[in-house]
């Protein structure tokens, strides 16, 4: 038994550990989990956790762990060790085998779906970057005051854009649009492609006949994540299940309801899609 | 929609990142920890930290600055330098200060809040941690620490203090390691880091699941209304950052995007929160006993309730 408490449920849950992270880096989940800026800590993480298990493998903790100045704070029954060692095991393993790659309608709808970039603050976000098959971009040159003027910079530049030369935009691209009036310019009564999950508009649906395309948006991890969505008008109600990934090509129009300046895409078509490669904003 | 609707996938999929994001932080403070363990004598605590109360406090405060560690890594690496004989009111000054007084919170903070105000903002954040962890520090320093600190780390601490002033006979774990090669300090600090790794971790998880639990369940709509109430905004938001339990190193980006709240509730937020939250009420556990885990996190919560509230007053 002190073998097992020491040595090899140490190790074992290290290994746990070890192939949790592995395996959200190296199945690429970790992109739904995490921002791109903790992949790399993740697998570094996930390697040294192999190591320390190998480690904790190689010979017993018992000389740390049974000292009388040992100020751990874990109980030192046997019982009560291995209930820490199930804490440990159970949630971690549990979680990595059965959480899915999203988040639910529930918990979209508790975080609150946000249809105003006023709410997400600021933009730090960057303009959409240049795709790379498009010919090399040249700036335009500054004007007196040092800034290039609105009408040099062209968005064809610098907006990706589909086979069918739609510009192909995120959710949060057209949130931000809405509030800054010239990313607005680059948007407003262009053909865009937008990808998302499909969700019924509770409000600002004042005929009936828009629902919402939503993405989660996220700062660090999925546990800051939170819902944005533009409103897309649509003649006929597409017969898709809800929270199903649709692709929206449609008209980007903005309008001012009740105060608020929203985003209207006015779809041409509606067509379910997989789910892309990362399901979150970033 | 009800206040509380539970769904296990949902909480599993928020639990699972949120012990992503927390375990690269939390095993870079324990092999911290572990290197600490192994290489650096008690003795060297009582030469570079300056003598008397007050000045060792004011530097301790300052460490984080040298030695940037959000939170989770905190609490480990803090444990192991009381063992190493650092007084308990620096080891604690430092805890405190090192989420909110680094170089990573203070760019952060600045690259979140572009637009609204930052140097202001930053320059409080830090300003106000620091304060906070010395007022602390001090406090540690006049109190009788074992009615509030685990009795087992008060005895390592004080055999560490004995060993390094050569009272008594007991050799210093480094004495015992003078003879040993680099390879072997290594693979004891790297089993020291295990065992550390391994304690820490799990008031880790079961802070975690508190927090998934509230990330996913629990209707956040109802929070907002509140937003507009100038007495419940502040004292709101850091319960709030408490379940949340961000990481200090990026929550300035959630804090800046919560338009709807006053400047100084997101301050409050920013600076509770790393010193104070769900799973941190877990991880103090190893180093305070419950009732001083309570009292710190209650202390705390009034002291920057009524400064940012007065702030408040203060900023147009």
């Amino acid at each position: 038994m002190k073998s097992l408490i020491h040595r090899w449920l140490p190790a074992a849950t290290l290994g746990i550990w070890a192939g949790v992270l592995l395996g959200a880096f190296f199945t690429g989940r970790v992109k739904d989990l995490l921002h791109p800026m903790f992949h790399i800590p993740v697998l570094v993480s996930g390697v040294a956790l192999l190591f320390l298990a190998m480690l904790a493998g190689g010979r017993s903790l018992e000389e740390c762990c049974d000292d009388d100045a040992c100020s751990h704070s874990t109980t030192k029954s046997t019982a009560g060790r291995l209930l820490t060692f199930l804490i440990l095991i159970v949630p971690v393993a549990a979680s990595a085998l059965f959480s899915p790659e999203g988040y639910s309608r529930t918990t979209i709808e508790n975080r609150g779906i946000i249809t105003d970039a006023a709410a997400l603050g600021k933009t730090n976000r960057p303009a959409p970057p240049r795709p790379p098959e498009t010919r090399v971009y040249e700036p335009p040159l500054p004007n007196a005051s040092g800034i290039p003027s609105p009408e040099q910079v062209n968005p064809a530049d610098y907006i990706p854009r589909t086979e069918s030369g739609h510009y192909k935009v995120e959710v949060v691209d057209l949130l931000y649009a809405a509030q800054d009036p010239t990313l607005r310019a680059d948007f407003e009564n262009k053909v865009v492609e937008v990808t998302g999950q499909i969700m019924p508009a509770t409000s600002s649906n004042p005929k009936g006949d828009r629902f919402k395309v939503v993405r989660m948006l996220m700062v660090c991890c999925a546990a800051d994540a939170r819902p944005v969505a533009a409103l897309v008008e649509s003649p006929t109600k597409p017969e898709i299940a809800e929270m199903s990934w649709v692709k929206i090509v449609g008209t980007a129009t903005f309008t001012i309801e009740s105060g608020r300046t929203l985003t209207v895409i006015k779809a041409t078509s509606v067509s379910t899609t997989e789910p892309p490669d990362a399901s979150m904003l970033y | 929609m009800p206040w509380f609707t539970f769904h296990f996938q949902d909480f599993a999929f928020s639990f699972l990142s949120v012990l992503l994001e927390a375990v690269p932080f939390l095993l870079l403070g324990s092999l911290l920890s572990g290197l600490v363990e192994v290489f650096v004598p008690a003795k060297w605590f009582q030469k570079i930290m300056p003598h008397g109360g007050l000045p060792a406090v004011l530097v301790s405060g300052l460490l984080g600055a040298l030695l940037p560690i959000c939170e989770c890594g905190s609490v480990v690496v803090v444990r192991r330098l009381i063992r190493k004989g650092l007084p308990i009111s620096c080891a604690v000054t430092y805890m405190l200060a090192a989420p909110i007084v680094s170089p990573v919170v203070a760019l952060s903070t600045w690259m979140a809040f572009k637009g609204q105000d930052p140097g202001l903002m930053t320059f409080l954040r830090l300003g106000l941690g620091y304060g906070l962890a010395v007022m602390v520090g001090l406090i540690m320093l006049r109190i009788r620490t074992e009615r509030w600190v685990q009795p087992a780390l008060l005895a390592s601490a004080a055999q560490a203090s004995r060993s390094a002033m050569k009272v008594a006979a007991a050799p210093s774990d480094l004495d015992t390691l003078a003879s040993a090669s680099v390879w072997g300090r290594l693979n004891l600090a790297g089993r020291a880091a295990v065992s550390d790794f391994l304690d820490v971790a799990l008031f880790l998880v079961i802070g975690v699941a508190i927090t998934s639990v509230f990330g996913t369940a629990v209707n956040q709509q109802i929070l907002t209304p509140l937003a507009t109430n100038s007495f419940l905004a502040t004292p709101v938001l850091m319960l709030f950052a408490v379940v949340l339990a961000l990481c200090s190193t990026s929550d300035a980006f959630i804090a800046a995007s919560l338009v709807q709240w006053p400047f100084v509730s997101k301050l409050a937020f920013l600076v509770y929160g790393p010193m104070f939250d769900l799973k941190l009420f877990f991880l103090y556990g190893v180093i305070f006993k419950r009732r001083g885990v309570i009292v710190l996190a209650l202390g705390l919560f009034i002291a920057v309730a009524l400064i940012c509230t007065r702030l408040e007053v203060l900023r147009p």
